[in-house]
């Protein structure tokens, strides 16, 4: 029932109030972001976050134990106050969600249009996206305080795993983005590397050195396709067909073409000279595969065979020639696996052996080392490495805002909501 | 088992549904009416099992084969909700919807190969991609008795049980896409270094969680309205879908590394 006789801004507050302030926490960030531009990340490093979290912890706390009994603070810890403040953040996520985004690396010129100039492609930099992030934080800071006063039960358990851990993820997460800290290392095989790049381009000198032993690929068999002569485009184009080779006789069907697979070299050179073009088997740096085709043509009765390959960065493709609108021919063979063996060295001398690939990362003193990419110009026999170091200082608090909210996840799948009494 | 057999396991999956959703109807046999649908899943599962077996790798990479999952997960939720709930009308609600997926999936068949990429070849990919079809179907099934709601008000005699319902669903579904989400962040810290990036999916799968927080606070308050609540859901569904297979089409989403291959 709606208590109509309540004029806006007598107590108690309802949602009305509360879409006012969020609208409000905007205005003021749009403000900030129009005078200031977008938040500069660096002033907020080690140690002014953690500063911050103790700040906010503590003025929270202070305003629990202060003024929990009046309106305004018993307002900020319920639902009123929750759902304008969520769907506001939820307003500018979806705004995210459609402005296409750019990284705050790029150094962008001075924004001109209205989207860029309150921060809308780069939105979690921005001002209205922050003070809307720590309005949440602090409603959810009083909401957890407040339900300490009530009589506790057990249903309270699922509350406190949400509540606390969402407070301590999102807390964690904003104030440990400051911190966090990736550099790329380039490594030949043999060679060791002791220095990173960031972003920016500027290289930093570490405490840590990788030695890359072996760099170690794996790629799929190939593939066969049909594709126009004009284009190159795979048909049929609205739904392009492909075949990944498995043994040598089978016949397929591509695109209406017939195939049958004659012949299979995993190493092959290619020698062109005048008068012909040679596959042969050899096992060389720079070698490709090759799939021997014979298709035959319907109308003629006739038919053509010939290799078809994907070349190497020493070796053209190869196609074969079905007729002059088609050809069959090699995509660039899609990638399994790659790992790299490393040896890692410590400015405390400690040196080990390790074996990084991707989703198997290592931890060393204070940086993870991911598998980042790796040089592909000379394909399947690429020697340079690609590593990621990535420093987080704040995982640690962030992971536990997670655990926290997957036992929160578990107790609200198997308890459910509460009956309402009527 | 390829793709092209689904036709076969779809017609005799759907046909089992829908007796089930008939029986569901008739008095006292509920139990057919479980055996019957529990049947269909049966079926459509041996399809799942055999193309996960024939392709070597889960079906869950790309577009189409999410659709497979959610096929599947939409009449396991609308029986569990059935047998919980008793609401006879549900199965064929989610028989229903599951047919509508499975005429798309054997209209726009994808091209499926064995690849899959390295990032993709993590523990971490089956589980976190399976519980939020699962999280999708139930919510799915939550959006169905919110349309349900909003044309037959009138004629709803226990609008309390109704509700509870649906409360139900939603608070089950929102477990799974927190799951779902967090599996999502710990997998990405390992494999790419960071559990949060703000990718396109990202930023609309924190849409959609949003989205249903935002119903379940406003119905813990007693005056809360029940048409009001059942727009929310509609409106957290749509943001789901965009999550799901919306940012495929989005300008602003191009180069997620979310995006479904085919």
């Amino acid at each position: 029932m709606k208590n109509s006789s309540r004029k806006i801004w007598e107590h108690p507050w309802r949602y009305t109030e509360g879409i006012i302030i969020a609208a409000w926490v905007i205005l003021s960030g749009i403000l900030l972001q129009v005078t200031n531009g977008n938040i500069k990340i660096s002033y907020f490093g080690a140690p002014f976050n953690t500063l911050i979290g103790i700040l906010f912890i503590t003025a929270l706390l202070f305003i629990h134990f202060t003024s929990r009994n009046r309106h305004v603070t018993r307002w900020l810890s319920g639902a009123y106050a929750t759902i304008p403040a969520i769907s506001a953040l939820l307003l500018l996520i979806i705004i995210m969600g459609l402005v296409p985004q750019i990284s705050v690396d790029t150094n962008s010129p001075k924004p001109t249009h209205p989207f860029t100039m309150v921060g809308w492609n780069q939105m979690t930099t921005s001002w209205p996206f922050i003070l809307i992030c720590f309005y949440n934080l602090l409603i959810l800071g009083l909401t957890i305080m407040k339900r300490t006063t009530r009589k506790q039960s057990w249903r309270d358990i699922g509350f406190y795993l949400n509540h606390l851990g969402l407070f301590i993820a999102l807390l964690g997460g904003i104030l440990g983005s400051t911190d966090i800290e990736r550099l790329t290392m380039n490594i030949r095989e043999g060679e060791t590397e002791w220095r990173g790049t960031n972003r920016k381009g500027i290289v930093k000198e570490l405490p840590i050195a990788i030695q890359l032993d072996t760099f170690n690929i794996e790629l799929y068999h190939p593939k066969l396709v049909i594709i126009d002569n004009k284009t190159g485009e795979m048909l049929p184009s609205n739904r392009p067909e492909n075949y990944i080779f498995e043994e040598i006789g089978e016949t397929v069907d591509i695109a209406g073409i017939t195939l049958e697979i004659t012949d299979y070299l995993p190493h092959a050179a290619i020698i062109n000279n005048d008068i012909s073009v040679n596959v042969i088997p050899m096992k060389m740096e720079g070698s490709t595969s090759a799939l021997k085709v014979k298709v035959n043509k319907e109308e003629s009765g006739d038919f053509v065979e010939g290799w078809v390959s994907n070349g190497s960065y020493l070796f053209p493709p190869l196609f074969v020639e079905i007729d002059q609108n088609k050809s069959v021919a090699m995509p660039v063979q899609e990638i399994k696996k790659y790992s790299s063996q490393i040896t890692t060295y410590t400015a405390a001398g400690n040196r080990n052996k390790a074996v990084i690939e991707v989703n198997k990362p290592l931890r060393l003193n204070n940086w993870m080392i991911y598998q980042y990419s790796y040089d592909n110009s000379k394909g399947k026999d690429a020697d340079i490495s690609v590593f990621e170091l990535v420093s987080d200082p704040y995982q640690k608090v962030v992971y536990t805002g997670f655990f926290l909210l997957i036992a929160g996840a578990l107790f609200l799948f198997i308890v459910g909501p509460k009956k309402k009494t009527i | 088992m390829t793709w092209e057999s689904l036709k076969f396991f779809a017609v005799g999956a759907v046909l089992l549904w829908s007796a089930g959703a008939v029986f569901a109807f008739k008095r006292n046999q509920k139990l057919w009416s479980a055996l019957l649908t529990t049947m269909g899943l049966i079926v459509f599962f041996i399809f799942i099992s055999g193309l996960w077996i024939a392709l070597e790798r889960p079906p869950l990479r790309t577009m189409g084969e999410t659709r497979l999952w959610y096929s599947f997960f939409l009449p396991f939720a609308g029986l569990l909700t059935y047998l919980r709930w008793n609401y006879q009308w549900l199965l064929s609600f989610t028989t229903l919807l599951s047919s509508v997926f499975i005429m798309v999936n054997i209209n726009n068949p994808d091209i499926h190969d064995k690849a899959l990429m390295p990032a993709l070849q993590s523990p971490w990919f089956a589980p976190h991609v399976i519980i939020y079809m699962f999280s999708y179907a139930i919510l799915g099934a939550a959006t169905l008795i919110a349309i349900y709601y909003l044309i037959k008000e009138k004629k709803i005699d226990n609008k309390v049980h109704l509700m509870e319902m649906t409360d139900s669903l939603v608070y089950a579904g929102i477990a799974c896409i927190t799951l779902g989400m967090l599996m999502g962040a710990i997998w990405a810290k390992a494999a790419w270094g960071h559990y949060w990036s703000w990718d396109p999916k990202e930023t609309w799968a924190a849409a959609t969680w949003i989205g249903y927080l935002i119903y379940i606070h406003y119905r813990l308050k007693n005056e809360a309205s029940n048409r009001t609540s059942m727009i929310m859901l509609i409106v957290a569904f749509i943001l789901l879908q965009i999550c799901w297979y919306g940012v495929n089409y989005l300008p602003s989403a191009q180069q997620s590394v979310h995006t479904y291959s085919s």
